[in-house]
């Protein structure tokens, strides 16, 4: 049996008033019939009004103080609360006006069939693969094989993002009872390339061209993420110059993105004395200082 | 088993008169007055709690009856969920079982 100061949350000075103002804030949470539901609240709510049975009378606190009697000297009878009865026939006459048949039917039968679909699927199975960079532009056909054996075989559209997810219908862990399998969900990690990158549906690449090529202009093989193509440089390309091959970037649907091409200008590895030559008897026509926007 | 009105004043400790003012808000439902024993147990148990919102909680007389209101409410959307739970579980372990 506890103290019931303790049980009301008191100090053994408590004034009546105190004493009633706890019981009531503590009743209001734990009336067995302000919880219909709650087992646990008629034990609590029991153990609350033995307390204030035995403090709210003046002359049992008084001998309880003296230890004349003990906490269960206060215990109140067995009673039976309405929430015993609201559930049955007892009740008829309290319940309102709406039935099983009406609206709060439909919310539940739809808030049960949901649940119950939802506990009867599968679970999902959640993978990652990692693929390379071109397949992520191309797109490819990829076989998992799973942790437990079973194989996947999965086809990936051109134009995957990093990070994306595909979802594989069914082939997750099995329903119970005449609910469906769950899905695998596969998420794409695409590998960077060498010298590929990628920007929305446009693939990036520095190319090297040799000074020659930059000054007097040309025809160069450049990769594309399809295949080589003979790229056009004009005449007096600049290091750093973007070209444009349209058409050779990603596809997405029915777009494609393009290919841009960054000039690089590179010299021989070697001195050349050839070029050296050439260059000391060359004089620029007009006398230029590529560094005179840094300078002024 | 139902109870006389004297044996219900007693177990309840109220008087006549508070009786009638409860039966007046229909707080109390009683179907049959003219009957010897008109109240139930369930009409008893109803009467403890509103004894015990006025005297224990502090609910005024008006305050009464908003509880009174929602709990049914709380009580009849309880019973429509049990009954929706026994209607529909059962039918999906059929399908677990076929």
């Amino acid at each position: 049996m506890k103290d019931p100061y303790e049980v009301l949350g008191v100090a053994r000075t408590a004034s009546e008033d105190d004493i009633r103002k706890a019981y009531r804030r503590l009743a209001k949470k734990l009336h067995p019939d302000l919880n219909p539901g709650a087992k646990e609240a008629e034990e609590n709510f029991k153990e609350v009004s033995n307390a204030y049975d035995l403090l709210s009378d003046a002359e049992r606190r008084r001998r309880y103080d003296n230890g004349e009697i003990d906490a269960s000297g206060a215990e109140r009878p067995q009673r039976q609360y309405y929430r015993d009865f609201a559930d049955g026939q007892g009740a008829g006459a309290y319940r309102p006006a709406f039935d099983g048949s009406g609206d709060a039917a439909d919310i539940f039968a739809e808030l049960f069939a949901r649940q119950a679909r939802a506990a009867r699927r599968g679970r999902d199975y959640h993978y990652t693969l990692a693929i390379d960079f071109l397949d992520a532009v191309n797109g490819a056909s990829h076989r998992l094989t799973t942790p437990d054996g079973a194989t996947l075989d999965l086809s990936i559209p051109a134009g995957i993002n990093d990070g994306q997810v595909l979802r594989l219908r069914g082939k997750g862990g099995p329903g119970s009872g005449d609910g469906e399998p769950g899905d695998a969900l596969v998420t794409i990690s695409v590998r960077p390339h060498r010298f590929f990158t990628r920007e929305g549906n446009d693939i990036r690449i520095d190319l090297p061209v040799t000074l020659k090529e930059a000054v007097l202009g040309g025809k160069v093989e450049t990769p594309t993420p399809t295949g080589k193509v003979m790229l056009s440089i004009p005449k007096g390309s600049n290091s750093g110059s973007i070209l444009r091959l349209k058409g050779k970037g990603v596809a997405h649907g029915s777009i494609r993105g393009d290919q841009l091409v960054r000039l690089k200008i590179v010299l021989p590895p070697e001195p050349d004395a050839e070029l050296e030559a050439l260059l000391s008897k060359w004089t620029p026509t007009s006398i230029d200082n590529p560094r005179k926007d840094m300078l002024s | 088993m139902t109870i006389s009105r004297v044996e219900f004043l007693r177990r309840v400790g109220i008087d006549q008169e508070t009786l009638d003012v409860w039966i007046d808000e229909e707080w109390l439902i009683v179907s049959d007055t003219e009957h010897d024993s008109p109240f139930t147990d369930a009409d008893l148990a109803r009467a403890h709690f509103i004894r015990d919102l006025i005297s224990d909680l502090g609910v005024n007389h008006e305050g009464v009856g908003v509880v009174l209101h929602l709990l049914d409410q709380v009580h009849e959307l309880r019973r429509v969920v049990m009954q929706q739970a026994r209607s529909e579980l059962p039918a999906g372990h059929t399908g677990d079982e076929n």
